[in-house]
């Protein structure tokens, strides 16, 4: 059985441009604390940090979401190396296995099945998918703002 | 410790690692002396249901739902891996009713939990930068530890 304190996830996305680090992260530590950052210099738009707690049974079906995706079983080895358009990090801490994936951006499906390891990258495109999901509709439900 | 991955290089501070301050929202309502350990939203509360059957309509869980209070948000998150629901109400009495009445019965077979979606902050760390981010591995008792080389912080405005 997986340690509750031994949960932690972490999805960043960004690059270093003309309007300099752009960046979109968030993290959950396993006492349900979320953090999300948004930072975009275009037209001077400022950083956005955003804190919230979630309860036990939402930590409950994040975890439950992440070990159903066998995410922990991939390897980045094979993945796109991030590149000037920019990166992608994936981090999670689940009992005494931690990884953290870096590729690069995903533009569509295209890019998965173009890769080297289509059946691995699947896993994290879809994953990222339904995390950044769930983020944006707890940060839209509880602060009311359209994180994107 | 098994560790994977290439992104272990990547030790970027400006993010959620920073020690800076986040915004959160502070509830200042009547009803949050009564709500226990849940969090009030902006503009309502909010509550979280999962293991519903995947077979289970929008339309049969909305209804399920406006039994306990007009239903003001309705998300459902579906993909092969996520299942889940979440419901606003204005009123605490009214998603209370709901998490009560329907946290482990079952429909369509499948049980059904529920729960409030968000919970108050832990009040040693409701305020500044918390420099803990840095030792997210690290497994110890924050408000303890936080305590016991500390004056007791301001209690909270409820």
């Amino acid at each position: 059985m997986v340690n509750e304190d031994e949960f932690y996830v972490r999805y960043y996305t960004g690059h270093m441009g003309r309007y300099g680090h752009e960046f979109l992260e968030f993290e959950f530590r396993a006492d349900g604390r979320c953090r999300y950052a948004n930072n975009s210099n275009y037209r001077n738009d400022s950083l956005i940090r955003k804190e919230m707690y979630v309860s036990p049974l939402m930590m409950k079906e994040l975890k439950r979401v992440i070990q159903e995706s066998e995410i922990m079983k991939e390897d980045d080895q094979r993945w796109p190396k991030k590149n000037v358009v920019g990166r992608q990090e994936l981090e999670i801490r689940l009992g005494n296995e931690h990884i953290s994936f870096e590729t690069a951006k995903i533009g569509s499906l295209v890019d998965v099945q173009e890769s080297d390891d289509p059946e691995g990258l699947r896993v994290f495109y879809y994953l990222v998918q339904d995390l950044k999901c769930l983020v944006f509709s707890l940060i839209g439900l509880h602060f009311k703002i359209k994180p994107i | 410790m098994m560790r994977k991955g290439r992104g272990f290089r990547n030790e970027s501070r400006d993010g959620v690692r920073s020690g800076d301050k986040y915004d959160q929202f502070e509830s200042t309502t009547d009803e949050d002396a009564a709500a226990g350990r849940a969090q009030r939203s902006v503009e309502g509360w909010i509550i979280l249901v999962v293991g519903l059957h995947e077979e289970s309509t929008e339309d049969e869980i909305t209804d399920k739902f406006t039994d306990y209070g007009e239903i003001k948000i309705f998300i459902w998150l579906r993909s092969v891996n996520a299942g889940y629901t979440l419901v606003e109400y204005e009123t605490y009495k009214e998603a209370k009713n709901a998490i009560d009445a329907v946290n482990g019965t079952k429909f369509l077979g499948s049980t059904l939990h529920c729960d409030f979606a968000f919970i108050r902050a832990p009040i040693s760390i409701a305020s500044g930068a918390d420099r803990e981010s840095r030792d997210r591995g690290a497994n110890r008792n924050r408000v303890g530890s936080r305590r016991r080389g500390r004056s007791s912080s301001p209690s909270r405005r409820y």
